[in-house]
């Protein structure tokens, strides 16, 4: 409530987004997941590249789907960034925990 | 026979709400009822009460299962309560103490106390709020059902697999516990979000983050935990679920399931639960601390830190758990060195409540009482707690009751009295009325003698032998006295909260009307009025700095300076929706332990209406005017 | 709990312009962190049992990479027309944004179909949900995905009628806002299942 009688009533302007950003945005997720396609299907690299390869692939695509499809670039995202990140760390450690202590 | 007719009364149900084919004066009049008041409303407060009081109710029944154990192991060879039944017991009273006593008894002081202490009219989301309630309140009565109807949980409140597999655990007790928690649990994942939003989005001005009482801060990290913490709990239900009702095979080895994926899933969330339930505890001790040796809180800013790096450390060590599962000298290791870290911190907050006290102007009530009782029975208990983590040491401990006595030196030194110093400390500002501090005199001497005297000896029946969770012991084993010794204590633990609940009622038929700062607090709750109007603050305070309302007392202004002009005030209606989805939920759960499939099916359709129910609901609140302004108003 | 008025002009965040807005966005995100948590322990569940097949077929066997890619292409794509249709909120476009949305649900169900038909062929295999404890996780991992899909077309689908009843404002714009982020999680997890289920399991 600390600003809810200040900021509130004036809404932040929007800056106008451009499609282009988020269409950019698409095409390098689309390559991405034909690159990790082409990995698996074709030995471009060594097996055991692979899955490193893949799943930095996968990173970056969800990074890019986070900060334009998600709008965390946006301002006042810190408290989510913050948030989320903790909690891939979370389950980082713990879906690791399962798979490598069986 | 059965489901057709409960369809049948469904189907009715759901017929009546949308075509109004009810009897709408009979609606109306049970809408002026104060039943209907309660199981309505979306205040914090109320919601708060009903929260603590439940868990009171489930405190009890917990207590009362603890006693028949120890009456069972009073001599060697006793008939009681064996077997099965016993298992039940020891099932349920930690379910129970966890769940349904622990964890409401902890977000019943929340959210009555943490909007008043950050300036707030309400939670983030009041509608959420009330359902997180009902959720937990079904949840917990559907899990407890199971005494009545088909046998209780009997497989550890822990429900390791194999043993509540089908095969070991046939019937439906395993399943109300599955079903049960899975509902409460959903409840308590939207109180957490609904706890964080509002302490990060709702604060009144000024009111920076590290002006926060501390309360408020490990309420904070206490609602983080809880949404992180949670969904492997969800998850490790869900899978049993499916294994006992549906035929997976994610736990029975023969189909390659692995019994080790519970252990993980299940302590993954079950250690950070521990931090969940024990750092509101710090936070209650560390304002009681303040408060009462007319101080601010020594180190402030480290005590801060030291919750966050518990919250952070508390989900890198639930391997302690699991040091005899045989995972190997490397995984053991890491696990034990990080559970030790978490000492570091702890001992920061031990020396920081010493230091608040060191020079104060020190007064005892009974609030005080408890949480100087506190320090030294949770250093006892942080203290087995560095000699488990040591593996090697651990092979000898575990599953021992050198481990029951560690974790209710624990959980009851840690968590039980400070809900209960918060339970005397915040009684006026909940109940507008004082507890009798005679009788919490008496109240508190005897729980904690009796405490002691429980719990203080089976460190060493732990160590002479005696398992936990077995039913009986051999005679001449040199177990008998310690057994007795005891029991004795739990008695008079029994004895003390008798006088509590004795001192509850006599304080609900008292008319005294408690003051509105009777301790000459410090944060925003003494602020308010007693008893607080449902509106809270009539104009919003402004904070300028750590224990805002201290400052202001010390500035010689009897009350704080407002932050907004006198004005209406928007607030939310109240709903039963939320008691619908409950009950709707509550009914399914029962359906799919009950096998039948229809009735599981019905209720969580039920479920998806009422959820379409609330998205079409287009009631946006009202306003009202604070009694000042209408006096205002009177005079011109 | 500040219920200002607020003047409603194209170009502006609808979504956070009221408290109760900002708000459930806020919650909105602390509920994906829950879930980001909730769909690791069923990777991890998956990821540790998925040699255990015992006698069926390993996922080298099943999998078909043309399904797998086209199901890919079409959530990812819905992914894009969400965004869109969140652009048109913004600029208070109603009709473009029903639009947008409307191709996001098709997409969504066709997306659906194809997985039941996915699972209907894997059951004639004999890859079923009992099978062993390699098709028990498959399925509660990717089934669990499904269930999310199919609540996302349901919400949707309820939001596209309240907008299209009640128009763009500061009511339903933060409804469509956070229903928007759903759609995208949703598409964010299917990333780490098509590269650690599909991917990984024709490698082996």
């Amino acid at each position: 409530m600390a600003d809810q009688s200040t900021s509130n009533t004036q809404p932040t302007e929007y800056k106008s987004e451009s499609k282009m950003k988020h269409i950019v945005s698409f095409v390098a997720m689309i390559l991405l997941t034909v690159a990790a396609f082409v990995l698996v299907l074709r030995d471009v690299v060594p097996v055991a590249w692979v899955l490193p390869l893949m799943l930095g692939f996968a990173v970056i695509q969800v990074l890019l789907q986070l900060f334009t499809f998600m709008h965390l670039d946006q301002k006042g995202s810190l408290y989510y960034i913050l948030f989320i990140a903790f909690g891939v760390m979370v389950a980082v450690i713990s879906a690791a925990g399962i798979i490598f202590m069986p | 026979m059965g489901t057709l007719l409960i369809m049948i009364v469904f189907g009715l149900f759901f017929a009546a709400i949308f075509t109004g084919g009810y009897n709408n004066t009979l609606i109306q009049r049970a809408r002026k009822t104060t039943a209907w008041d309660w199981l309505t409303s979306v205040d914090h407060k109320k919601i708060g009460v009903m929260y603590f009081m439940a868990g009171i109710f489930y405190f009890v029944v917990g207590g009362l299962e603890a006693l028949f154990m120890r009456y069972q192991l009073l001599v060697p060879g006793n008939d009681a309560f064996v077997g099965r039944t016993f298992n039940e017991l020891l099932t349920m009273h930690g379910t129970t103490m966890i769940f349904f006593a622990a964890m409401p008894l902890i977000f019943g002081l929340i959210n009555v106390v943490m909007p008043l202490q950050i300036g707030a009219r309400d939670v983030a989301f009041p509608f959420l709020n009330s359902l997180g309630f009902w959720l937990f309140f079904f949840g917990a009565l559907l899990t407890n059902m199971g005494w009545i109807f088909g046998g209780a949980p009997d497989a550890g409140w822990t429900s390791y697999v194999q043993l509540a597999l089908n095969e070991y655990s046939p019937g439906p007790g395993v399943d109300y516990y599955v079903l049960g928690l899975q509902i409460a649990g959903a409840g308590t994942t939207m109180s957490g979000i609904n706890f964080l939003v509002t302490i990060l989005n709702m604060r009144t001005k000024g009111m920076s983050l590290l002006r926060m009482p501390m309360f408020t801060w490990t309420s904070l990290i206490t609602s983080v935990l809880i949404i992180f913490a949670m969904p492997p709990l969800t998850i490790a239900l869900l899978l049993l679920m499916m294994d006992r009702l549906f035929g997976a095979n994610f736990f029975d080895h023969v189909m390659g399931g692995s019994a080790v994926l519970w252990e993980h899933l299940f302590w993954i969330f079950g250690h950070p639960e521990v931090y969940i339930v024990v750092l509101p505890a710090f936070g209650i001790m560390s304002d009681i601390f303040s408060t009462f040796s007319k101080k601010k809180l020594f180190g402030y800013n480290s005590m801060v830190f030291a919750t966050s790096l518990i919250g952070f450390l508390g989900f890198m060590v639930w391997v302690h758990h699991m040091f005899t599962v045989g995972l190997g000298p490397v995984s053991n290791s890491i696990f034990a060195i990080a559970t030790m870290l978490i000492a570091i911190p702890t001992g920061i907050k031990v020396f920081n409540w010493l230091f608040t006290m060191w020079g104060g102007e020190l007064t005892f009530p009974v609030a005080m009482k408890w949480a100087i009782g506190f320090i030294p029975t949770f250093v006892i208990g942080g203290m087995t707690g560095i000699m488990l983590a040591a593996p090697p040491a651990d092979f000898q401990y575990q599953d021992s009751y050198f481990v029951v006595a560690h974790f209710h030196y624990v959980l009851i030194g840690g968590t039980v009295f400070a809900l209960l110093a918060g339970a005397y400390y915040w009684w006026p500002k909940m109940f507008g009325k004082m507890l009798s501090e005679r009788l919490g005199n008496w109240h508190f001497w005897l729980f904690f003698i009796g405490f002691h005297l429980t719990f203080f000896p089976q460190h060493f029946l732990g160590l002479f032998g005696m398992p936990r969770r077995v039913f009986t012991y051999e005679p001449n084993v040199g177990l008998e006295y310690i057994n007795q010794v005891s029991t004795f204590g739990a008695i008079l633990m029994g004895i003390g909260t008798i006088i509590f609940a004795w001192n509850m009622i006599q304080s609900f038929r008292s008319k005294k009307i408690a003051a509105a700062d009777p301790w000459d607090g410090r944060s925003l709750e003494w602020a308010t009025e007693t008893p607080v109007p449902f509106y809270n603050f009539a104009q919003l305070p402004e904070v300028r700095g750590v224990d805002a309302f201290w400052l202001e007392k010390q500035a010689g202004n009897k009350q704080m300076t407002p932050a907004e002009p006198l004005g209406k005030i928007h607030m939310p209606s109240g709903s039963h929706i939320p008691f619908l989805m409950s009950i709707a939920l509550f009914v399914g759960g029962w359906g799919l332990i009950a096998r039948s499939w229809q009735i599981g099916v019905m209720g969580l359709l039920a479920f998806g209406v009422t959820m379409f129910m609330r998205s079409f609901d287009r009631d946006h609140g009202f306003y009202v005017k604070p009694k000042e302004l209408l006096d205002k108003e009177a005079k011109s | 709990m500040a219920h200002h008025p607020v003047e409603i002009k194209p170009g502006m965040h609808l979504e956070t312009a009221t408290f109760e807005g900002k708000n459930k966005v806020m919650g909105f995100w602390m509920f994906l962190g829950a879930e980001t948590v909730l769909f690791a322990c069923l990777f991890g569940t998956y990821l540790a049992l998925r040699n255990q097949t015992v006698n069926g077929p390993s996922g080298a066997e099943l999998f078909d990479p043309v399904l797998v890619a086209v199901a890919t292409a079409i959530l990812l794509f819905s992914s894009l027309t969400s965004v869109f249709a969140m652009m048109a909120m913004n600029k208070l476009d109603k009709k473009g944004m029903l639009f947008w949305l409307g191709v996001t649900v098709l997409l969504g169900l066709s997306f659906l179909v194809l997985e039941i038909y996915e699972f209907v062929h894997y059951i004639h295999e004999g890859h079923t949900f009992m099978s062993s404890a390699f098709g028990s996780s498959f399925y509660a991992l990717v089934g669990t995905h499904g269930a999310h899909v199919t609540f996302g077309i349901i919400w949707i689908s309820t939001i596209m009628y309240q907008a299209w009843k009640w128009g763009i404002n500061t009511e339903t714009a933060p409804k469509l806002f956070v229903s928007s982020l759903y759609w995208h999680f949703i598409d964010v997890v299917w990333v780490f299942i098509f590269t650690l289920v599909y991917l990984l399991g024709m490698v082996g």
